[in-house]
């Protein structure tokens, strides 16, 4: 019966188009043809999943960083233009500072507000404002200026987060201050629900007082989202921005 | 699957190869433009925040 279908097929495709025996692999036997579209959506399936890695871990990075660097730039234009001192110093929808950790060795990182994926994909720090509420440094009094970004695409900003050890330097710069951090405590592992690392005092990394802290979180370990990775620093100093921009020595 | 997108293709080998080579091309950019920036919010690798959800 088969031998009989096959025969009748191969002589219809042989006068269409093409020799026999690439008419005898084409269409005549089901199964063959199954097995065979199977396999070739399996290589797709795979083929399309490589690509969503050089996408995640490469791609998002070229857009997060052209982005980044266009805001960076317009913000250190409009710093240029807006006298020191004067009015502006609080205009904060392109951006409000830099973020300079030299153990990171990925430069300076622009810091906007919110953490939301809109917010942290354009390949910035984002201070939160949900669940906790950022205190920024310029803001008066004591708190917490609680930050995140990518560990990974996007810009990946934080991704050498485990670089830094305590005593290392982190410096936040705004239009007019330096303003001059030192880690004292890390959390290489917590849930990504401990919402208290926030805190204005954030007593999982040892402080009982109110004080001017930062707070760095992401996520680890790399490539994944399974926990947070927290990084606590304490102001030391303040420094004026002069008219030459000099960064502070932690930044030499 | 393929081979009978290729079969279909018009013009010789080359033409076909250059054919493919533009609807390669088209799909990947589809995908980088707008189903892996869909499928990545989806996938739990990028969280970075600690929140209460």
């Amino acid at each position: 019966m088969k031998t009989v279908a096959a025969t009748t097929d191969d002589t219809a495709e042989h006068i269409e188009d093409g020799p026999a025996p690439a008419a005898r692999r084409r269409g005549t036997r089901p199964l063959a043809l199954a097995v065979s579209v199977l396999g070739e959506l399996l290589i797709t399936a795979g083929l399309v999943l490589g690509l969503f890695v050089v996408y995640s871990l490469w791609w998002t990075n070229v857009i997060a960083d052209r982005k980044a660097d266009q805001q960076g730039h317009r913000i250190r234009d409009e710093w240029a233009q807006s006298a020191p001192g004067g009015p502006g110093a609080l205009d904060t929808k392109d951006g409000i500072g830099f973020l300079h950790v030299p153990s990171m060795r990925n430069g300076e990182v622009l810091v906007k507000k919110g953490t939301s994926t809109d917010v942290l994909n354009d390949g910035v720090a984002g201070y939160y404002t949900d669940p906790v509420k950022a205190t920024l440094p310029t803001a008066k009094g004591t708190g917490n200026f609680a930050l995140a970004a990518h560990r990974d695409g996007h810009g990946a900003k934080f991704h050498n987060i485990d670089k830094v050890s305590k005593g290392d330097p982190i410096v936040f710069e705004t239009r007019d201050k330096w303003y001059v951090y030192k880690v004292y405590a890390i959390l290489d592992e917590t849930s990504k629900f401990n919402v208290r690392v926030l805190s204005a005092v954030p007593r999982e990394s040892g402080v009982t007082k109110p004080g001017h802290y930062i707070t760095l979180t992401t996520c680890t370990p790399v490539y994944t989202s399974r926990y947070r990775y927290v990084v606590w620093g304490e102001l030391v100093r303040v420094d004026k921005v002069d008219s030459k921009r000099t960064p502070p020595r932690e930044l030499r | 699957m393929y081979g009978w997108i290729w079969r279909h293709l018009p013009g010789n080998a080359w033409v076909k190869a250059l054919v493919s080579t533009l609807l390669v091309l088209a799909v990947v950019y589809v995908l980088f433009q707008y189903v892996f920036p869909w499928a990545e919010p989806l996938l739990p690798f990028n969280d970075v925040t600690v929140d209460n959800q």
